[in-house]
């Protein structure tokens, strides 16, 4: 079980979306972390057919993607970005057709339906219309939905868009369930979302891939460059300009800074434990998405 | 997967607007082509199905081949009937007297106008009124006679219109038409044919509307991805498209033929199906040699070709634009373009307008009309020409409906 990407470009007009991008992809879940407009999507709309690389192949366990067509469609499931369905459907229906065109017969798709279902929460609004359902649990049928033809491959792009802390905690829980012996390819921009269930975490700039590794791995590149020091409140401009400010908090007429930085802040900046969130921040400039402060 | 896109289709509330509509449009037809009435002996006019069966009893008394004696003896009446005091005189209501015992001759009325018209374009209803019982024996000459003039007048546009073998060609068809032929009453079938083109038309524009949500509705709902993403959703899925479109239309198109046919025809009644149309006033000048019921099947095939081009056309520009917007006005285009093409004076424009889709949904017209065609020398009517060209394009038309969707959308 291996997709192996060598070399992808994807050039729309003169923008290059995905330049160069090679890596192999094998049982686990992999973290596509990026700040919008990085490419995620558009890798992840060539790992899916729908668009085809300008330069590179894609591979499945040796064979060209686009060359096995359906035999490579069938083992994949995906949650699209922007997920749409088909709004006068209920929820059974649309699963039911999904099911159908995923080639499934209609004794499995009815157990499948039944048990993701139930495994999204949703089997009380079976009979509701698409169209009814809150944000959170039309992204939930979108889950069920890529699950359920039990994909090898499984690649969801930003599937907690929409959903509430509550909601996302119980998708991770999800995910780390049915991640077993799967390709799972999970982008994102939330950093919590990947932090505790990717094995590897892609971090994807300007359609590259930058940097790659486990959580520990990454992290573990930028110790002794996370430093929390306190300075007056007025110099809180001059350190967000010159430095990236993880946090600041304000403490009684001071405020305490943390800061990515090879080099200490200040003289009295102590070092600190750098988290995933500090290495997004180092590679793309800005913070992680804002949800993820709630969790 | 085919079960599920007839169920987009007609889940929406779009869908069932059109279904509305369609109801609207059957009812609408069926009631037009009800509207006839009977007037009886006092000059007053009896409405209904009562009134057109009672119409049907009188008419059928002429049934039977339309030959010199029964000609001679429908003249006679008329004459006889025109010189009476109540078609005489000023009052309305006495002239209604007269018409009420005249709708027996009515019909061979209608085709003795047409045979002793001034000229091949005039319709004169009062010239059967002026007519001898002698002359009955040129009825049938007179319909070709009438032709010839009018292709040999050099005043005349036909003059120029048509060629020598077209000429030739049109002589030889009205030449050879066999009669006598057969007489009987066919309001059924005329009111049918009359209103038949509106049922038509607007099936297939309600129809547009109903299939181009088919391969639109992925990218309208942002639903494409996953289509696509899918096992069958390049072969299998788009396939089901291709037969959901298919089905509907031939499933509406039939079910709005088929109940406006059965309540026309049960209105009036079906005599006079194996007639020659050319035994209808207004299909006197057909060139065509059918019987009624050939026209009939005519009518509805061409109707139903003509339906299969139009909403396979609007399927492949709303799968190859992935938007219904200009794919739904594609059968308002195509009924009228020969409207806007009329107004153009070329002769090659004027070639193309005879072969224009839309005169598949109104064929009952079509056969009446004198658009020839000379390929490879051969003189023929653009009826079988439309058959085949639109039957051929529909063929390329759903392999190619099929090609356009799976591609998907590269950007």
């Amino acid at each position: 079980m291996e997709l192996r990407m060598t070399n992808v470009t994807k050039t729309f007009r003169d923008v290059n979306a995905v330049e160069h991008v090679s890596k192999t992809l094998e049982s686990g879940v992999y973290g596509l972390l990026g700040v919008n407009g990085a490419g995620k999507t558009t890798l992840m709309r060539m790992l899916c057919t729908l668009i085809r690389p300008t330069g590179g192949t894609i591979t499945w366990d040796g064979n060209d993607i686009f060359a096995l067509g359906g035999e490579y469609r069938k083992m994949l499931g995906y949650l699209p970005q922007d997920f749409g369905f088909y709004p006068d459907f209920t929820v059974q229906d649309y699963l039911y057709y999904i099911a159908a065109i995923k080639g499934l017969r209609p004794t499995t798709a009815r157990q499948r339906t039944d048990r993701l279902l139930e495994q999204v929460g949703l089997s009380k609004e079976r009979n509701q219309k698409m169209k009814k359902l809150s944000g959170g649990m039309k992204r939930r049928v979108g889950i069920a939905q890529a699950m359920l033809n039990d994909p090898r491959i499984l690649i969801l792009d930003e599937p907690t868009a929409g959903l509430d802390p509550g909601e996302r905690i119980r998708f991770r829980n999800l995910l780390s369930e049915l991640a077993q012996d799967r390709i799972v390819l999970l982008s994102t921009h939330i950093v919590s979302d990947v932090e505790y269930i990717a094995n590897e975490i892609l971090l994807m700039k300007d359609g590259r891939i930058v940097l790659s590794g486990t959580s520990e791995e990454l992290t573990a590149a930028l110790l002794e460059s996370v430093w929390i020091c306190t300075a007056p409140s007025e110099q809180v401009g001059a350190y967000l300009q010159n430095y990236k400010v993880a946090n600041v908090k304000t403490l009684q007429g001071n405020a305490q800074l943390r800061i990515v930085s090879p080099e200490p802040p200040a003289k009295d900046a102590a070092a600190d434990i750098p988290t995933l969130e500090d290495v997004f921040l180092y590679y793309f400039g800005e913070k992680a998405g804002e949800e993820d402060v709630s969790l | 997967m085919f079960r599920y896109e007839i169920k987009k289709v007609f889940a929406r509330t779009g869908g069932k607007v059109a279904l509305l509509l369609l109801a609207l449009a059957l009812a609408a037809g069926c009631w037009m082509a009800a509207d006839t009435y009977y007037v009886n002996e006092n000059g007053d006019k009896e409405y209904g199905a009562a009134a057109a069966h009672r119409l049907r009893a009188l008419q059928k008394e002429w049934s039977g081949t339309l030959d010199e004696e029964k000609l001679r003896l429908a003249i006679g009446e008329i004459t006889a009937l025109a010189a009476t005091p109540q078609a005489q005189s000023q009052d309305v209501k006495e002239n209604n007297i007269a018409f009420g015992r005249g709708q027996a001759t009515y019909g061979i009325r209608g085709l003795l106008n047409d045979a002793f018209a001034v000229d091949f374009q005039t319709n004169d209803y009062y010239r059967a009124e002026h007519l001898t019982p002698a002359m009955a024996g040129d009825f049938y000459a007179n319909r070709i006679r009438l032709l010839r003039e009018w292709l040999t007048d050099e005043r005349g546009n036909a003059y120029y219109r048509y060629s020598d073998a077209e000429k030739a060609y049109l002589l030889r068809q009205y030449e050879t038409l066999e009669t006598p032929f057969s007489y009987d009453y066919t309001n059924g079938w005329t009111r049918l044919f009359e209103w038949y083109p509106w049922i038509a038309m607007s099936t297939v524009m309600i129809l547009g509307y109903l299939v181009c949500g088919i391969f639109s509705g992925e990218y309208q709902f942002r639903a494409d991805a996953v289509f696509f993403a899918s096992r069958y959703g390049r072969d299998k899925a788009v396939a089901a498209k291709v037969q959901a479109g298919l089905v509907i239309v031939t499933a509406v198109y039939w079910a709005m033929v088929g109940l406006y046919s059965a309540y026309v025809l049960a209105y009036y009644g079906a005599d006079g199906i194996s007639c020659p149309v050319q035994a209808a006033s207004s299909y006197w000048k057909c060139l065509y040699h059918i019987t009624i019921g050939q026209m009939y099947v005519l009518v509805v095939t061409g109707g139903y070709i003509g339906c299969l081009f139009i909403s396979g056309l609007v399927m492949f520009l709303s799968a190859s634009c992935r938007s219904a917007v200009a794919a739904v006005m594609t059968p308002f285009v195509l009924i009228f373009l020969r409207s806007f093409l009329e107004m153009t004076d070329s002769n090659v424009i004027e070639k193309a307008m005879g072969l224009c889709p839309d005169l598949l949904l109104q064929m009952n017209r079509t056969l009446c009309l004198f658009n020839l065609y000379e390929p490879g020398g051969k003189v023929i009517g653009a009826v079988p020409i439309l058959f085949a060209l639109y039957g051929a394009l529909t063929a390329l038309l759903v392999p190619t409906v099929y090609k356009a969707y799976r591609k998907g959308r590269d950007s």
